[in-house]
């Protein structure tokens, strides 16, 4: 195992860095029945804000809501049982954000359909409509062996990991694929360990514990101990 | 001198680097600051720090600093309250000396820019003067304008829609304008006076000169002395505290010079605290940073009370320094603290009480919840962050219309 840990990738793997700058519309909605008219009507990088980026924007202290609506169903709307279904909620499961909107819609359309009277959020906790302006800038960090993409791992900034792992499911147009998964599939095989990359489930983690979450899948498989700190 | 290294053992050697490399792509830009005050409040200490430090990474930044007579204050005093949702009269002659000022300080300005960022309303309307000498012009408000009062926002909305874009500290404060609105976090700088580690003869020492004994568990809350922070509520919070548990409370606050209600509020705080020995009331100067450090330090639970605010820095100091903090579910203070993560949010004086107990009756999950909430900050809220923002916003400037830039 030693060796996979030494063999030289044909392309090494570039980490890229990932500046998003939230960009909030001035536009709020007060209540479920709103949220579900503006998720119709909004744009679908915020759709992709609200769902993906927020994590990156300001990570929550503990991952404990997965998504915007979800934490907005919890904290503004107090609403525990929305909160726990907009949880469940898994946009990698669909083709394209086109077909999350209409998911996301119809989930709220057959809460709504079953209420009594419209949940509305308390004041000052209305829904903000964001989206965001990203840049990608080169890193210097490379590497060419699975040694080196640890040590790698453990130098880049949390953008990184954000970048390559979550914004890369839309990028790639494979919603289970990542950077690294790729990367590794494409120049050294090891399909148990691509897979078990693509079945992490990303929505318990914050970013940092996805850092330590990789190196310790790579290390399980290549029962080698990859160079971190700690 | 600080330089941007010294911030590499805190935040990581690839943030830092991160920094060099993003400014590579803006050398020689100029960059100016406009805010109204050198001295006294959040604004003028980001931009004491972020002033130098954007200077090393081979920005051309400068710091300039409009002046004002009391009467100026005072209309720009009642912007800043209408902001926040309070009514207030505005004249066609306060307005007008307010456009008259910002004149006369136009004409001290000589400087030629690539982008200018102007901090909150008191310089807002220089860009009507002065719009021709910077390509970019970004409007920086620092207010929680979630809900401003329409007729003072009537007014600014003129002056704002002229700029090419705004920066809001949260997406509540944002408004329907007809340029890209962007949010950028304030910060603290962990290496100032105010943030950076004390001795335990550091701290002593500050407590004996401000003669706090430190007998009974200590609820501090710091800030100016301003209808808004609520001190009057904390006061009565610790009143309910204390028929349960000994405890001390502190209200320390600076001056800062742009605004003319704290002496009002300050006597109406002493009022509200005579005859009681264990309320102290400090009125430390603007430059007590160390002071201050202490003063988080040592206390046992800080509470930021707020019934408006724009982020709250002083939270964020708290969170630094360990600290589980109790404040109004407000502002930026919702964003930072998370129930029985990082602190807690509170709406009452009732509120603010029960937590302070459950604080000081659990050590134990006080020092669990700090210690989170100093991570959150560590990674969220520490000046690496905002001057990446800052480049960020820059670069964004050169290409306005794109989402997407890769470099």
């Amino acid at each position: 195992m030693a060796k996979k840990l030494e063999q030289v990738a044909e392309d090494p793997f570039w980490f890229q860095e990932c500046f998003l700058m939230a960009m909030p519309l001035g536009k709020k909605v007060v209540n479920l029945r709103e949220l579900l008219q503006g998720l119709r009507e909004i744009d679908e990088s915020v759709l992709f804000y609200h769902l993906i980026q927020s994590r990156l924007a300001l990570g929550q202290p503990t991952v404990e809501y997965p998504n915007d609506f979800a934490l907005w169903a919890a904290n503004a709307l107090q609403d525990n049982k929305l909160a726990e279904k907009l949880s469940s909620f898994d946009p990698f499961e669909y083709q394209n954000l086109g077909l999350v909107r209409q998911a996301v819609a119809d989930l709220l359309e057959e809460y709504l359909w079953d209420l009594p009277s419209v949940p509305w959020a308390r004041p000052g906790f209305e829904f903000h409509f964001c989206q965001a302006s990203v840049v990608v800038m080169h890193s210097l960090i490379s590497a060419r062996t699975l040694k080196e993409f640890c040590e790698a791992l453990t130098q880049v900034g949390m953008d990184s990991i954000y970048y390559h792992f979550f914004e890369a499911r839309w990028r790639l147009g494979e919603l289970k694929g990542d950077d690294f998964s790729f990367w590794i599939e494409t120049n050294f095989g090891l399909p148990e360990l691509v897979k078990a990359i693509r079945d992490v489930d990303i929505y318990f983690y914050n970013l940092n514990e996805l850092r330590e979450t990789l190196l310790g899948l790579i290390h399980q498989h290549l029962e080698e101990l990859c160079d971190h700190p700690g | 001198m600080i330089t941007l290294d010294d911030y590499a053992p805190i935040v990581g050697e690839e943030v830092v680097s991160q920094l060099y490399r993003l400014a590579e792509h803006l050398q020689g830009r100029r960059f100016v600051h406009i805010n109204s005050t050198a001295i006294g409040g959040g604004v003028a200490e980001i931009l004491s720090w972020a002033v130098p430090l954007m200077n090393q990474l081979g920005l051309q930044t400068d710091w300039e600093v409009i002046m004002g007579d009391p009467a100026f204050f005072e209309v720009t005093k009642a912007f800043h309250n209408g902001l926040q949702g309070f009514k207030v009269n505005l004249t066609r002659a306060m307005l007008e000396h307010y456009r008259q000022v910002n004149l006369e300080n136009a004409r001290r300005f000589s400087w030629e820019a690539d982008v200018v960022l102007v901090h909150d309303p008191q310089p807002a309307s220089l860009i009507e003067v002065l719009r021709p000498q910077s390509r970019r012009w970004v409007w920086r408000c620092h207010i929680d304008a979630s809900r401003p009062h329409l007729t003072v926002w009537r007014f600014l909305r003129e002056i704002v829609k002229q700029y090419d874009a705004s920066v809001f500290s949260m997406s509540q404060f944002a408004q329907n304008l007809p340029h890209p609105q962007y949010l950028i976090r304030p910060s603290i700088d962990p290496l100032s006076e105010k943030n950076r580690d004390l001795t335990e003869e550091e701290i002593k020492a500050v407590l004996n000169r401000l003669g706090i004994e430190k007998d009974k568990p200590l609820i501090l809350q710091v800030s100016r002395f301003d209808s808004f922070k609520d001190p009057i509520g904390v006061i009565q919070a610790f009143r309910l505290v204390r028929r349960h548990t000994p405890c001390k409370l502190v209200l320390a606050g600076g001056e800062a010079t742009d605004d003319p209600e704290g002496p009002e509020i300050l006597a109406q705080v002493q009022e509200a605290a005579q005859g009681e020995p264990d309320i102290q009331i400090l009125l430390l100067p603007p430059d007590a940073h160390h002071e201050i450090n202490a003063l988080q330090r040592a206390a046992d639970v800080i509470v930021q009370k707020s019934t408006r605010e724009g982020f709250g820095l002083t939270v964020t100091e708290a969170m630094w320094k360990g600290k589980a903090v109790i404040g109004g579910a407000v502002g930026g203070i919702v964003l930072q603290l998370r129930d029985y993560h990082t602190g807690f949010l509170v709406s009452s004086p009732e509120g603010c009480a029960f937590r302070i107990r459950y604080l000081l009756h659990r050590p134990e999950m006080a020092r669990r919840m700090g210690q989170t909430a100093k991570e959150f900050v560590r990674t969220h809220f520490l000046i690496t962050r905002h001057i990446r923002d800052y480049l960020t916003l820059m670069i964004l400037q050169d290409n306005p219309d794109s989402r997407l830039i890769e470099l």
